[in-house]
């Protein structure tokens, strides 16, 4: 059987999960005054919308296509190749906070994983998939 | 449940933050204007106020008293929703920034990665407003800036592990208690820079503002704002200067510490030496815009994957044969 | 019903209305914003099981990485909503038959689950002084070392099916080569010439010809 949701909820609410309620609380303010802020500025702005006044701005010209075009697909590749690399970085936090307590053995582990990626790099680089013009 | 008297000293907390970061972002649009008119020898802003001290508000004013333009072509949701976003993430990072010790809204244990992750949604904001504007310089602007972003996000990181190796902790605090002996720009001066340098990418700051490029972009994502929502847009940016500029005095110049622990150093209350190291930061950026020239696209992205993100994972793995070692 | 319970019901709540958003709404970038959606309220109830890192890990990496290419990807498809709105028979059929497949594995791997009973002390786990960061790292590296490295290949592959997959060669382009713009030498480009008061322009063409700022390559030495 897996654990009854009643069991997981009686957990006592610790000190750490009221920091959390702190950050909500900020964000909420933040969030609050940039909305204020709008609004404010709808309230106390001018309302005199016109044609050309609302069309999107192309020197001058009528807008002769729709602006949501495809794009280059190497900005694709880019996020891609983001994504793994932001995973190694993920991958690299908990590694690097407790390297003391795990030795020798815990960092030619991550050798061997950042090796197994710098074979990637290595590639993409040699593949010319980091050329831009 | 929490009542509400501690709900309503929580949020005097947050707005004793928010109200002096507000005015610090309003401000730094002053000094950015007068310290780059002073490095060009113009006067800058003087005529509303003494020393056009109360030029920001003069400025805020008039924004406020503008029309939002809502493009007809446009998302009307998405493109209000866009600088809410952008503003508000920039603000909502303040929560987890100790300002001396014990000074800190919220004493999280994985801090870092609060303000990392915070950091890394601010990409939201850009694509959305271009893709909302349904203008082809807003949409064009918005994935060169999200390209760059996210390319230079990753060095960012790297730079992070090598503060956690040395610190040891997630905890903001930690790190800057970690920091009593020698601060962390000794050691890891090369990551200092690349930290710096990422920092101008990440905030679309001049030499690196090419998703905003005048000349051909039009100012590329936020061509279609006006009046409140562009000054969002604006004070964002600024505000996540000085967030990058408080982030990288507590990574490496030891955040509230004072440069040595003797005497007429240790009188000086932390806050005050934290808001030193981020003036001093927080000028660096507006030196950099006035001399360096901006950079074209192909040269930002070698520099991000060619020489950055080598460069610090070799750094992290030194960094770590040593600790290892010792 | 204790606040913890409270906020459980409407973080999950909220996160499955969402997620019934993602694969109804027409538009598609809306998808992608209530998967967004989503993702946060699981990140709420991971650090309501006082799991902070996953939580700040799974904004990071699906938010800030995932759902950014998500995004790219909807923008491009360029919202071609009217087509795809008539649902195709043929797809319903395959729809519910790959659905029904998936509920009968989770139905048999649910029914032959065991916990095993320290598992509901283990929850407990972060309390001894130790953050939840520092428990992951000390068995990720060393004890599942081998899955680890398995997480490594498979990152690997990610990253050559990628640039498989997109990478395509453009002729004709113009690139800045850092090298040899540093290694040109001014006897490379610049030549010295005595001109005489009384020579006429006529000679000099010839020679300005081959002293052009391209003449590195062009001129025959």
């Amino acid at each position: 059987m897996t654990l009854s949701s009643s069991q997981f909820m009686s957990m006592p609410l610790k000190g750490n999960l009221e920091e959390y309620f702190n950050i909500f609380i900020f964000m909420a303010v933040a969030f609050g005054i940039s909305l204020f802020l709008v609004l404010l500025s709808f309230w106390r702005g001018p309302k005199r919308p016109d044609a050309e006044k609302l069309s999107a701005y192309e020197c001058g010209f009528e807008a002769f296509s729709d602006a949501r075009l495809k794009f280059d697909v190497r900005f694709y590749l880019v996020a891609i190749l983001f994504i793994i690399f932001d995973l190694e970085i993920a991958f690299l936090f908990p590694w690097a906070v407790s390297l003391k307590s795990i030795g020798l053995f815990g960092f030619f582990s991550m050798l061997l994983f950042l090796g197994t990626l710098g074979i990637g790099f290595v590639y993409e680089w040699r593949k010319g998939a980091l050329e831009w013009e | 449940m929490v009542n509400v008297e501690d709900l309503l000293f929580l949020i005097g907390y947050t707005l004793l933050i928010i109200i002096p970061l507000l005015l610090a972002v309003a401000y730094l649009t002053y000094v950015e204007r007068k310290v780059i008119a002073a490095m060009q020898r113009r006067v800058g802003p003087n005529v509303v106020g003494w020393f056009g001290l109360l030029q920001p508000f003069a400025d805020g004013l008039k924004l406020l008293h503008k029309e939002t333009i809502i493009p007809t072509q446009a998302n009307p949701f998405l493109f209000i929703v866009a600088p809410l976003l952008t503003f508000g993430l920039s603000l909502s990072a303040w929560a987890v920034i100790p300002f001396g010790p014990g000074m800190v809204i919220s004493n999280i244990n994985v801090g870092i990665l609060y303000l990392f992750a915070i950091s890394s949604l601010g990409v939201y904001g850009i694509i959305m407003a271009g893709w909302a504007s349904n203008s082809k310089y807003s949409f064009l602007g918005a994935l060169r800036s999200a390209a760059q972003m996210v390319s230079y996000e990753v060095s960012i990181g790297l730079v992070i592990v090598t503060i956690l190796l040395s610190a040891g902790s997630l905890n903001l605090s930690e790190i800057v208690e970690a920091q009593q002996n020698i601060w962390f720009i000794i050691p890891h001066l090369p990551m200092a820079v690349i930290f710096s340098i990422s920092a101008l990418a990440e905030t679309n700051r001049a030499p690196f503002d090419l998703p905003e490029a005048e000349a051909e972009l039009v100012s590329g994502y936020n061509v279609e704002y006006s009046s409140m929502t562009f000054a969002l847009f604006f004070l964002g940016e600024y505000a996540n200067m000085i967030l990058m500029s408080a982030i990288g005095s507590i990574l490496f110049l030891g955040g509230w510490l004072p440069p040595l622990q003797i005497p007429p150093f240790t009188w000086v209350p932390g806050i005050v030496w934290f808001s030193l190291k981020m003036s001093f930061l927080l000028f660096v950026f507006l030196w950099v815009r006035a001399t360096f020239p901006r950079y074209r696209y192909d040269q930002l992205m070698r520099l991000g994957w060619k020489v950055f993100l080598p460069f610090s994972l070799l750094w992290v793995i030194l960094t770590a044969g040593v600790i290892v070692i010792l | 019903m204790t606040t913890t319970t409270l906020i459980f019901y409407i973080l999950s709540g909220v996160l499955l209305s969402s997620a019934v958003m993602v694969v109804t709404t027409k538009n598609t970038v809306y998808g992608v914003l209530f998967l967004i959606l989503a993702f946060f309220n699981a990140a709420g109830l991971f650090i309501l099981a006082h799991a902070e890192f996953l939580a700040m890990i799974l904004i990071v990496v699906y938010v800030g990485a995932v759902a950014v290419l998500f995004l790219f990807v909807v923008m491009m498809v360029n919202m071609e909503t009217k087509k795809s709105q008539r649902m195709d028979r043929r797809y319903l059929l395959m729809g519910i038959f790959v659905g029904g497949v998936l509920v009968l594995e989770l139905v048999v791997v649910f029914m032959s689950w065991n916990t095993s009973p320290e598992a509901f002390e283990l929850i407990f786990a972060p309390q001894d002084g130790l953050s939840n960061t520092h428990a992951l790292g000390a068995l990720l590296y060393t004890h599942y070392a081998l899955i680890f490295q398995a997480a490594g290949l498979i990152l690997l592959i990610a990253m050559i099916g990628a640039i498989i997959l997109t990478l395509r060669q453009r002729e004709n382009v113009l690139k800045q080569k850092i090298g040899d713009q540093l290694a040109r030498q001014a006897k490379d480009s610049v030549q010295m010439v005595d001109i005489s008061p009384t020579s006429s322009f006529r000679n000099l063409e010839s020679l300005d010809d081959s002293a052009t700022p391209r003449g590195r390559t062009s001129r025959v030495s």
